[in-house]
């Protein structure tokens, strides 16, 4: 049973707050549309919008001159973000005029049009400014942009506004909020540190941008980077090498090797474990470089190599600088040192983790330690597994950086050089002072669509979804 | 199977696990191993499966002596508190798992998990996971496992635990009924003493890692050789005084401020000493009468056929067991009557039974 007033539950002094919210809202988008038009209109000399249809590429930034003395600000694709932020705020406001009321959710919706332009805008503002110095502003243009900005905050202060005010009448919206709030951390570094670059990654493989051009607009020139790099005389040689790295490494050492030092360690003294387990990590805690001269110096020529000097007691004749006798080898231990320790802990506390019962009863059920192993140790390690195996062989397929150290990729031609260091060289590896960052985008945007795709392959195979199973229960 | 344990200790340094514990099962026996955690019976229990190796002590199975053998050897099932049933697999796989490992054919190891599951009542889940199955449900699972593959000794580490008071009630009668018709020698350990008493043919009540007694429960019950003994035992709890025996003329009494309590000759006798001793006294032993001794309701716990009173009789704390009839209330002045055919004596210093050592 509910009263009307439980139906309704705006407050006279709610209902008030939510007025305001409406109004403000409303001038804002008005407000907002009519700011960002303005200079567009013909205020800027008459020449805004003849100046907008005819100007320069879209996408010069946010500032362009015209003539002698005139600025204008105009359509860079960041200040679209306020147009739509506008029309989607007067789009809320007025469906919510036509239901009646507000709910939370638009509330939300108000706050990121109101913010996001803002912050965007913020940035851009400061370029107008130092622009406009330079060349004299148009006092219109400020008008302008006071006025986007003043009504982006009136639709930010809509938002809030509203959202306080809602959520304190229903506590469910605020529970709501509640889990976002939560969720926002997280969401934010996926966004800010994943999304936003493979998007830039991805926009940036399409231009033709490097430091021939560096400083022009950027010139968009389709999938003409992917051909480039898919007709490369050495594109099979360097797929070939990066496959074979990242298996190689990821079967013997960052899965095979971490679980066998897993289920050893598990298996013996603790403090023993322990000191064993502290060992296997040192290569992880040595410094890249440091760990790399060690083991250069390792594969030296005498009287340097400390592989040589062994072979020399042992009265062997051959001894050459082993790093470029079997450069793969070494590659691949270098690295399986590294990543063994990760997957070796990881799997160390999951071996710890299954309850000390299940052990003892399949031991009295009959098992042998190696059936033990086998029957109830590694099924109940398939979690850790898919987590280790997808976490190592993304870790594996971009990382180059001791390879680089180690080989820089030979000897000779691409004998070492897997993906990731192919993208860094034609990126950002200044051999010939000639850095093609969109050539190099186009190789890691590539290296990022085989992660997600493996990512989801592995996620099928492992068939997460059970383990996540929700139990049945029924009563005895 | 017959299992003797002599002298049996388990020891992590300084930390004491058993503590010399002799003791024989006979054949088709069903003893509990009863006392508080940590007081050694869990780890007893291990060392006879096999996980841990005894420190000092020997363990024979039918005179053979098993120290070295593997768990795998000792033909043993058990039954866990947490069940620790396999979580991947079904309740079949589950109960199959021994036989599996004894590589037994594919169509007997059918014939006999389904046996056993139809004996168990579980004929109908066994393509479900454990997480799939209730407390109750897992627990039998967990017994249909230990029992597949017909062993000759069987463990249970306070199976019924986890389950709920009801469930527990209805699980007891069924592993007792169960163990007496397959006849297998069976251990049980448990801290409950109502499972003990209820379920076991002798008991072995252990503190500190030690065996305090071996005996039948009625024994236990009616002849507690230690203080111990007498409180772990019995539920409600025995009831401690501190009282005096003196001989006045030619009978004993048992005197403390407001109580003067006339003692059987056999029982005096004994309890007689020249310093202050601990009376023992069960709640059914004691009633609520016309006349006896005078004290005050402090406490009532109705417990449905019975009340459970506490009477206040000059600092000293009796647990009665009344009838609600008499409709009891905090503050009642009552008089109590004492069995004093059943009263215990223990000397307070060393906590032995003044009558039964």
């Amino acid at each position: 049973m509910s009263s009307p007033q439980q139906s309704d539950p705006v407050t006279p002094s709610g209902q008030k707050a939510v007025l305001v919210g409406h109004g403000l809202a409303l001038v804002g988008a008005v407000m907002a549309l009519v700011g960002f038009y303005l200079p567009w209109l013909g205020f800027v000399g008459g020449r805004g919008l003849v100046a907008t249809l005819s100007g320069a590429r879209i996408g010069a930034g946010p500032v362009i001159r015209l003539g002698e003395n005139v600025v204008v600000f105009r359509g860079s694709p960041t200040s679209y973000l306020v147009v739509v932020a506008a029309v989607i705020a007067l789009l809320v406001v007025g469906l919510a005029f036509r239901r009646r009321r507000l709910t939370g959710w638009d509330g939300l919706t108000l706050i990121t049009a109101g913010l996001l332009p803002l912050l965007v805008l913020w940035g851009q503002f400061g370029a107008a400014q130092r622009e406009a110095g330079k060349v004299g502003i148009l006092i219109q243009t400020q008008y302008g942009l006071v006025l986007v900005y003043l009504a982006l905050l009136a639709v930010f202060a809509a938002g809030i506004l509203h959202v306080r005010n809602y959520s304190r009448q229903n506590p469910s919206f605020r529970n709501t909020l509640g889990a976002y709030a939560f969720m926002s951390p997280a969401t934010f570094l996926v966004l800010v540190f994943f999304l936003i670059p493979v998007v830039l990654l991805a926009v940036l493989s399409l231009t033709d941008l490097s430091s021939a051009n560096f400083g022009e607009p950027w010139n968009f020139i389709g999938l003409e980077n992917y051909r480039r790099m898919f007709s490369d005389r050495f594109f099979p040689k360097i797929l070939g090498n990066t496959i074979f790295y990242v298996v190689t490494t990821l079967v013997f050492f960052n899965v095979g090797l971490a679980l066998v030092l897993a289920l050893l360690t598990a298996h013996i003294n603790r403090r023993a474990s322990f000191f064993f387990r502290l060992i296997w990590l040192l290569p992880r805690i040595t410094p890249s470089v440091v760990y790399i001269v060690m083991w250069k110096r390792f594969t030296q020529v005498p009287p340097y190599g400390i592989i040589n000097q062994f072979a020399g007691w042992l009265g062997i004749d051959y001894q050459p600088y082993w790093l470029n006798e079997a450069p793969w080898v070494f590659v691949i231990l270098v690295n399986g040192f590294v990543g063994a320790s990760f997957g070796m802990i990881i799997f160390t506390s999951a071996i710890e983790a299954i309850p000390k019962d299940l052990i003892t009863a399949a031991k009295v059920d009959g098992a042998s330690t190696l059936q033990v192993i086998r029957d109830i140790t590694l099924p109940m390690l398939r979690w850790p597994l898919l987590f280790v195996t997808t976490y190592q062989t993304l870790s594996l397929l971009v990382s180059f950086e001791y390879i680089l150290l180690l080989t820089q990729g030979g000897p000779g031609l691409y004998t070492t050089e897997v993906w990731a260091l192919t993208a860094y060289k034609r990126a950002l590896f200044t051999y010939f002072g000639s850095n093609q960052w969109a050539y190099g985008a186009a190789w890691g945007f590539v290296l990022v669509a085989i992660g997600i795709v493996l990512s989801i392959i592995y996620l099928r195979v492992f068939q997460f979804d059970q383990l996540v199973q929700e139990p049945k229960i029924d009563v005895l | 199977m017959r299992v003797e344990l002599e002298n049996l200790t388990k020891r992590w340094g300084d930390a004491i696990g058993a503590d010399g514990v002799n003791l024989e099962v006979d054949h088709g026996e069903f003893v509990a191993f009863l006392g508080p955690s940590g007081c050694g019976k869990t780890t007893t229990l291990l060392m006879i499966a096999g996980i841990y190796k005894p420190t000092a002590g020997v363990i024979r199975f039918d005179g053979q002596v098993v120290n070295k053998l593997a768990p795998k050897d000792r033909n043993i099932g058990m039954v866990f508190q947490s069940y620790a049933l396999y979580p991947h697999m079904n309740v079949f796989q589950n109960i199959s798992y021994p036989l599996k490992l004894k590589k037994v054919p594919q169509e007997e190891m059918r014939k006999r998990v389904e046996r056993v599951a139809e004996m168990m009542g579980i004929g109908h889940l066994l393509d479900r996971k454990p997480a799939q199955l209730s407390g109750g449900q897992q627990q039998r699972v967990a017994l249909g496992r230990a029992l597949v593959k017909e062993p000759q000794l069987l463990l249970f580490d306070e199976p019924l635990s986890n389950l709920d008071a009801r469930l527990r009630l209805s699980m007891r009668s069924e592993i007792k009924r169960l163990q007496l018709d397959l006849g297998i020698t069976s251990i049980y350990v448990t801290h409950d003493q109502v499972e003990a008493m209820t379920m076991a043919d002798r008991i072995a009540v252990m503190k500190d890692g030690k065996v305090q007694a071996y005996d039948r429960p009625e024994e236990l019950y009616d002849r507690p050789r230690t203080l111990f003994i007498a409180g772990f035992i019995g539920n409600p709890p025995m009831n401690f005084v501190d009282v005096e025996v003196v001989q006045v003329d030619n009978t004993f009494h048992a005197r403390r401020q407001g109580l003067d309590l006339p003692l059987p000759a056999d029982r005096g006798e004994k309890a007689a000493q020249d310093r202050p001793v601990i009376m023992g006294i069960r709640p059914e032993d004691v009633s609520i009468a016309d006349e006896g001794i005078a004290g005050e309701v402090y406490v009532v716990e109705p417990l449905g056929r019975d009340d459970l009173v506490d009477v206040q009789i000059n600092g000293a704390h009796l647990r009665v067991l009344a009838d609600p009839a008499l409709n009891l209330r905090i503050g009642d002045q009552v008089k109590l009557k004492i069995n004093t055919d059943k009263v215990q004596f223990f000397d307070p210093q060393t906590e032995l039974s003044l009558l039964w050592n």
